[in-house]
């Protein structure tokens, strides 16, 4: 399916899974006839080729680890035009993602979309809050750098709010608000790293911020400490920086190009239209109704080089209401990781398994095509 | 080089070499021997501790210990170390134990082996460890008191933190190391050189299987069949499938059509017993479950996986040949049925280790050992009885390794 630059969260909830539904089906015929790995685990569960689903729900899913542990492409060895990796720390699995050339040019086109519903369709000077470093040091190349690189192209003249030995460059983030600051500007960073360095920083230097749009992303996990929560960032931002144009989102790495951006009130993400959310029951796998907590399976149309499009991720979320927010569709928040799991035994071999290794920021999707 | 800390005896912090200083000195009342009264009345004090009504209660894994060191076992295990004519048998020395952090009981039974061989011992207790090692630490210091003081210099149990200079030091000083907990800790641990003389005594990655006989369960009761199902939930579940003895892959022995209707009930009993424990397993698991089966279908090798609920998982395996070693999460069940027990025989590895069983005959199971020849498999035992450990574990008699001979010919 399409996805129109104005229409990109236009659809309600029954036009999205109308709309999806097929899409869905024959994505999943795609990577059965692509992807023998694939095509192994959904005959083992008893799926038929061919087979037909009544719902976005009913549509099978693989949990996103399965790309750690497995080669799951849909596209021949030598249509490979990028691979791309998960960061981890030292010996830590990560994920590979194959993509072709079409993928790798669809995905910055998807999130672009996504995007220009907050950010409008001309390119605003941007304010990354990280440090130039990150893109540079090819070596310690993480998904912090390619969400940098990524979402960089969404902007232009660049400025970047943190020096190479990443302390807050307060005399850069003035020069940029001099000479920007009284028209619209992108601000994008990792959530803890905005609150960090850009938050503290402009406080304390009094920085108007009003003009801004922040994107920013990679939970909250980092701000806790503080007691920082989401309503707590947008209130301190909108109070001591005049900063109120704020859209968390939510994406992951398995499935490039699409997230789940934070409408213009706060307190919800949602999906563009090519995309949608299930919330399941950790017992029964069975959707959970809304207001209700569960595993977040993520689905989308755009992965077509690897049998990304029906992930069951290792978050927890719920829905809080379906068509009856800032956009149509369903409304949700994202709680946490799933706490990792943990058995007894003599041998040490499995805790190299199910360990949780990701970084906050590597839930953030940041088109690094 | 980081300080060690005491946690039994407890006391303050130490610098290793002050540490092996004391623990190879000359004790009053002379060194230990093998069977060493004073460490036998130590250990016989702690199992009462272990089996006091409470602690077996919150820590069935401690009872099952506790009942391991009872004085009676202890004089079993020890009448197996006598020797006669020209043989002498002594303590092997000093012994430097690394168990695995994630199963409380192992180092216990190393130790106590280790001690009633007549050894000095330093045991290395994990920092991550818990629950019921935390208890296993408390009956120890309490049982201390009316204790001979020699068991104070001579055992001792510690935490440091990840140094390798300290566990270069102790291995340095050791006479021989026990290094459990998997392929990676012992390649890690053998980082650090021993002394020419000295020896690992290794408890690598180990494999292990369930299998019923097709016949012997069509011939059981049905309160036979019930207890099978019982056993291997308890062989199963108790250490969320991960302990070296736990089952992994089932296999159903004998005519392939009635292997399928035994199959069915067998899942069904095990279904029951599952519920009636009220066993819960953790969404993570429940993922990592189906990370785990996807992966074995991924590779090519399942023909069918199935999922009773998150507690109960199948894997029809498309060559028994290809049986998953690695551990797949707590209740995943690949399945597959052999014609014979000879079939598996082609199949086993020298990492296989325990082999349970239930309605074989004895001499089929004596028959199958002799065809396994040693090649791989250590224990054969009924089902309910997978985890129990044993002074002969993992192929080796323990009390023989903790100890060494000295002959005298006259």
């Amino acid at each position: 399916m399409t996805a129109t630059a104005e229409g990109v969260f236009g659809l309600a909830q029954a036009e999205r899974e109308a709309a999806l539904l097929p899409a869905l089906t024959e994505l999943t015929e795609h990577h059965r006839a692509t992807c023998e790995p694939y095509d192994r685990i959904l005959g083992s569960l008893g799926y038929a080729r061919g087979a037909e689903f009544g719902t976005v729900e009913e549509v099978p899913w693989l949990p996103v680890r399965m790309f750690k542990h497995h080669v799951l492409k849909s596209v021949p060895d030598d249509e490979v035009f990028k691979v791309l990796t998960s960061s981890g720390t030292t010996g830590a699995e990560v994920s590979r993602i194959y993509l072709d050339k079409q993928a790798a040019g669809d995905q910055p086109r998807y999130l672009g979309r996504t995007l220009q519903a907050v950010l409008g369709e001309k390119r605003l000077p941007m304010l990354m809050v990280d440090t130039i470093g990150i893109i540079k040091n090819r070596r310690s190349f993480s998904a912090r750098g390619a969400g940098v690189l990524g979402m960089a192209n969404f902007g232009r003249q660049h400025v970047y709010a943190l020096d190479e030995n990443d302390q807050p460059d307060v005399e850069a983030i003035k020069g940029f608000l001099a000479k920007h600051g009284s028209e619209p500007f992108l601000i994008f960073g990792f959530t803890f790293m905005v609150w960090q360095y850009l938050y503290e920083v402009a406080r304390e230097h009094k920085l108007d911020l009003s003009n801004g749009i922040l994107i920013h992303s990679g939970g909250w996990k980092k701000l806790i400490d503080k007691a920082v929560d989401n309503a707590e960032f947008r209130r301190a931002f909108a109070a001591d920086t005049g900063l109120t144009r704020i859209h968390n989102y939510y994406g992951m790495v398995e499935q490039l190009g699409t997230v789940f951006l934070e409408g213009p009130t706060g307190n919800s993400l949602y999906c563009p239209d090519f995309a949608d959310i299930v919330i399941r029951d950790p017992e029964t796998w069975a959707e959970q109704p809304v207001g209700v907590p569960g595993v977040i399976e993520v689905v989308s149309t755009v992965p077509r080089s690897y049998p990304g499009h029906v992930l069951l991720t290792e978050d927890l979320g719920v829905v809080h209401g379906v068509d009856d927010g800032d956009w149509p569709g369903k409304r949700f928040s994202v709680l946490g990781r799933l706490p990792r799991a943990e058995a007894r035994g003599c041998s040490d071999t499995f805790s190299g398994g199910p360990v949780d290794v990701r970084t906050s920021a590597e839930t953030a999707s940041g088109g690094a095509a | 080089m980081s300080p060690i800390q005491q946690r039994f005896p407890a006391g303050p912090d130490v610098e290793v070499t002050d540490l092996l200083a004391s623990l190879t000195a000359e004790p009053e009342g002379g060194r230990l021997k093998v069977g060493d009264p004073r460490i036998v009345d130590f250990i016989v004090k702690f199992a009462r501790k272990l089996l006091a009504p409470a602690t077996a209660r919150r820590f069935p894994e401690l009872a099952s210990l506790g009942f391991f060191l009872r004085r009676g076992e202890i004089n079993k295990a020890l009448a197996g170390l006598e020797t006669a004519g020209d043989e002498l048998r002594f303590p092997r020395g000093l012994v430097f134990h690394v168990p695995p952090a994630n199963v409380d009981t192992i180092f216990v039974y190393s130790w106590a082996l280790s001690a009633l061989a007549g050894n000095p011992n330093v045991v290395r207790i994990s920092a991550r460890s818990a629950g019921a090692a935390e208890t296993v630490i408390a009956c120890l210091n309490e049982a201390l008191a009316e204790a001979d003081p020699i068991v104070a210099q001579t055992q001792r149990m510690v935490t440091y933190g990840r140094d390798e200079a300290v566990t270069s030091a102790l291995s340095a000083a050791c006479d021989l190391r026990v290094i459990w907990g998997g392929d990676r800790s012992v390649t890690e641990i053998r980082k650090s050189p021993i002394a020419p003389h000295a020896r690992d005594l290794t408890f690598p990655d180990r494999a292990s299987f369930a299998a019923i006989s097709v016949d012997g369960w069509a011939n059981a009761t049905p309160e036979q069949r019930r207890d099978a199902a019982t056993g291997f939930y308890n062989d199963s579940y108790w250490f969320d499938q991960a302990a070296c003895s736990s089952p992994r892959t089932l296999f159903w022995v004998g005519d392939e059509a009635a292997a399928q209707i035994g199959r069915t009930e067998f899942l069904a009993l095990l279904g029951e017993v599952v519920a009636a424990k009220h066993f819960v397993v953790e969404p993570a698991m429940a993922v990592q479950k189906r990370v785990s089966a996807y992966g074995v279908a991924a590779e090519g090798h399942a023909t069918a996986i199935h999922f009773n609920g998150n507690a109960v998982a199948t894997i029809e395996l498309a060559n028994p040949a290809d049986v998953p070693r690695e551990w797949l999460g707590v209740g995943t069940f690949p399945q597959a049925t052999l014609t014979g027990l000879d079939e598996f025989v082609r199949i086993a590895e020298r990492k296989d280790q325990t082999f349970s069983h239930f309605g074989f005959q004895r001499e089929e199971l004596v028959e199958f050992a002799h065809a396994l020849a040693g090649r791989g498999i250590d224990r054969i035992v009924p089902f309910g009885s997978a985890l129990s450990f044993a002074a002969v574990w993992d192929g080796y008699d323990l009390l023989s390794e903790f100890s060494r001979l000295t002959t005298v010919t006259g």
